[in-house]
């Protein structure tokens, strides 16, 4: 085999796998999304959500030295923090852009002040065990696809898992049903018997403990520590994949791994050695989201009719 | 029979109860912080002495609570115009880099050794000033304008794209600071500024800066453009109820277009005043979160441009007093965005309790009155 073409087929193994490990989390997010849109609620607050389920999960890791309670922490308290959304969103009827950011900036003074508590204590390491990546026999060692497809981490492969069971749960049970109609048309979902009180409570709670989940992702299976800047925007990614991927579970895993990719170009291009600044690259993944979301290709998103407008019953 | 709380159709939308459900509100906010700093060993009214005495009631603290409030009222003022008039603009940290940048930009280009500086001499500060605030504005606007754009032409969502065009905007800002407008040396930061271009401070022994004084003007004259100009007018009842708009004949895109410019502007103008008055030169991270504190103001203001100013103040003294209550008491300075962000959701969550009215006198009134009350009725 020719030095080049080693390269060229290093390159492609270590950017694809990497499109696929960075598209986890944000995938994760944005499906339990999915299931808060659908109902009507835009839970801007799952930037938040990550960041407590991020820390969630690094301490109860921490402390109990064991990798699955730091995943049912993160879950717990994403569904502990959305409980609050949910009640502002829903029986409150708070504007759900500016509750949600307004929770961002709680979050982050919320996680910062615990954290800071945490590492004041001896006891807590500065990084966690991580979740090892699951060679399965045989499919692992194929050529290209091998490592790709079959070296992932089980979160990554229980991830992809839930993307199927949410794309059934949305469009094939009783209880998907009566949440697209929340979040179509509430009012005729009522008087067909639905309660959209419960059916948008049931998505905030939902898109919550995906998101704490998420940055559980974060902590147990990509860097194995806990900083205040770990998500970054990511959960923000997650609104706009959401979008990209038009309300559709499955739809959204391709468009996870969109973003992926252009995530982890810029570290195959750092690895290269390209003339252009990584910074840039950087902001690919940003300016992608944008343009696809922004309706300039493939006309305009059609969103649930209902979407950021809180119900009243009468 | 009448009852201790009932529920009413509309919500009690009178001074009183407005300013009784805000200040209930703060408490609430205040005494769940105020629980945090018992979990420190601190007394609350030790440590709530410390978040405010160094702002309010030293010089010095002063100085650095007016330098703070400058962006924030900016940023502040661009999110009233943009959310009265429909459009949920949320790229303010965006809009604050690129204001900062073309500032930066121009006072390098200007300085005795820039590429234009070096041909025509210094600017007089004046001539400077107008050209940075004209740049910077215009830059800011059509950050923020394009958006608004593609919300009208495309249907796009504004809320997401200006969430994402924050991150465009720092990645574009490390990209100048560690490349073409770096300073030798080994932060990514541009050179010091000349001190010509500074903006001159205000009071005498502290770092107070005449930025304060661009952010009053600008809150009169957006009190001005939404109050008393007809553009203001159908900007209102665009955010109001934009079919309505369009019925009587307001081009609702062309006005999102021009709220967002607006407020694109006001956003940079923020950055401005950081460089030119607090900063002197371009730095990665120079936004910090202020894009998204300055809407916290805008809401803590209840939208209300006049309001802006000293809320901006409270909200950037409370930043100071923070770190002095660090310092002093050692409580985490972070714990002051609990109480900051508990504040405006309380003040949200709090406006539901309007909805319902209560009669404490069912208590003591003897129940003939009562159901001599409900026969008369």
């Amino acid at each position: 085999m020719k030095a080049t073409s080693f390269l060229a087929s290093a390159f492609v193994v270590t950017w694809l796998s990497a499109s696929l490990r960075l598209a986890g989390p944000v995938l994760l997010a944005a499906l339990g999304e999915t299931f808060a849109e659908r109902s009507g609620v835009l839970n801007v607050g799952i930037e938040g959500t990550m960041l407590l389920g991020a820390l969630a999960s690094f301490l109860a890791a921490a402390y109990t030295g064991m990798i699955w309670i730091g995943v049912l922490a993160a879950v717990l308290v994403g569904i502990a923090a959305n409980l609050f959304l949910a009640w502002m969103y829903v029986s409150v009827r708070a504007s759900q852009v500016v509750a949600g950011l307004v929770f961002n900036v709680l979050a982050i003074g919320v996680a910062s002040t615990v954290y800071r508590r945490a590492i004041g204590n001896s006891a807590v390491p500065e990084s966690v065990a991580m979740f090892p990546p699951v060679h399965i026999p045989f499919l692992s060692s194929l050529p290209l696809l091998g490592p790709v497809l079959f070296g992932q981490t089980f979160l990554f492969y229980l991830t992809l898992l839930l993307a199927f069971v949410a794309h059934f749960v949305l469009f094939r049970t009783n209880f998907g049903l009566a949440l697209r109609a929340s979040g179509e048309n509430p009012a005729a979902a009522d008087s067909a018997g639905v309660s959209v009180y419960r059916m948008r409570y049931a998505g905030t709670l939902i898109s919550g403990a995906a998101a704490g989940m998420a940055g559980g992702y974060l902590v147990l299976a990509q860097v194995g520590f806990f900083r205040e800047n770990i998500v970054s925007g990511q959960g923000f990614i997650a609104l706009g994949i959401v979008i990209f991927g038009r309300w559709n579970p499955l739809k959204a895993a391709v468009a996870a791994m969109v973003f992926g990719a252009c995530d982890a170009l810029q570290l195959s291009l750092q690895i290269l050695g390209t003339g252009v600044p990584p910074q840039l690259l950087l902001a690919l993944p940003y300016i992608v989201t944008i343009l696809a979301i922004s309706g300039v290709f493939g006309g305009k998103a059609i969103q649930p009719a209902a979407l950021m407008t809180p119900y009243v019953k009468d | 029979m009448a009852r201790f709380i009932e529920r009413r159709l509309e919500p009690a939308d009178s001074p009183l109860a407005i300013i009784a459900s805000t200040a209930a509100a703060f408490l609430a906010a205040m005494l769940i912080t105020a629980f945090l700093f018992r979990s420190y060993g601190a007394s609350p009214l030790q440590a709530y002495f410390a978040l405010f005495h160094e702002p309010f009631a030293t010089l010095r603290g002063f100085g650095y609570a007016l330098v703070r409030a400058s962006p924030l009222g900016l940023i502040a003022l661009g999110t009233i115009v943009s959310w009265r008039s429909g459009f949920s603009y949320l790229g303010f940290e965006g809009c604050f880099v690129i204001g900062a940048t073309a500032t930066a930009w121009l006072a390098l280009l200007t300085a005795p050794g820039g590429r234009i500086g070096s041909r025509i001499g210094p600017l007089p500060f004046v001539l400077f000033l107008a050209l940075a605030i004209l740049l910077g504005f215009a830059a800011g606007g059509a950050w923020a304008g394009w958006v608004a754009l593609v919300r009208a032409r495309f249907g796009g969502n504004e809320v997401l794209i200006s969430l994402m065009s924050n991150y465009v905007a720092i990645f574009f800002l490390q990209y100048l600071v560690s490349g073409p407008l770096r300073a030798p040396g080994s932060l990514p930061e541009t050179p010091l500024l000349p001190r010509a271009t500074w903006l001159p401070f205000i009071l005498r022994g502290t770092r107070a800066h005449a930025g304060i004084l661009i952010a009053i003007a600008a809150a009169g004259l957006v009190w001005m453009l939404l109050q008393k100009m007809p553009l203001g007018y159908e900007l209102i009842v665009t955010g109001f109820n934009p079919s309505a708009a369009r019925y009587a004949g307001i081009d609702v895109g062309r006005r999102l277009a021009i709220a967002a410019f607006f407020a694109g502007g006001l956003g940079a103008l923020a950055g401005l005043v950081e460089v030119l008055g607090s900063q002197h030169r371009l730095m990665d991270g120079i936004s910090g979160g202020v894009g998204f504190a300055g809407i916290i103001v805008a809401l803590l203001a209840r939208l209300n441009p006049l309001a802006v100013i000293p809320t901006a103040l409270l909200y950037g003294g409370m930043s100071v007093g923070a770190d002095a209550m660090q310092r002093r008491v050692s409580i985490p300075s972070s714990i002051t965005f609990i109480l900051q962000s508990l504040a405006v959701l309380f003040v949200l969550a709090f406006d539901a309790l309007r909805y319902y009215k209560i009669t404490p006198s069912v208590f003591w009134r003897r129940a003939p009155e009562v159901a001599a009350e409900q026969v008369s009725k």
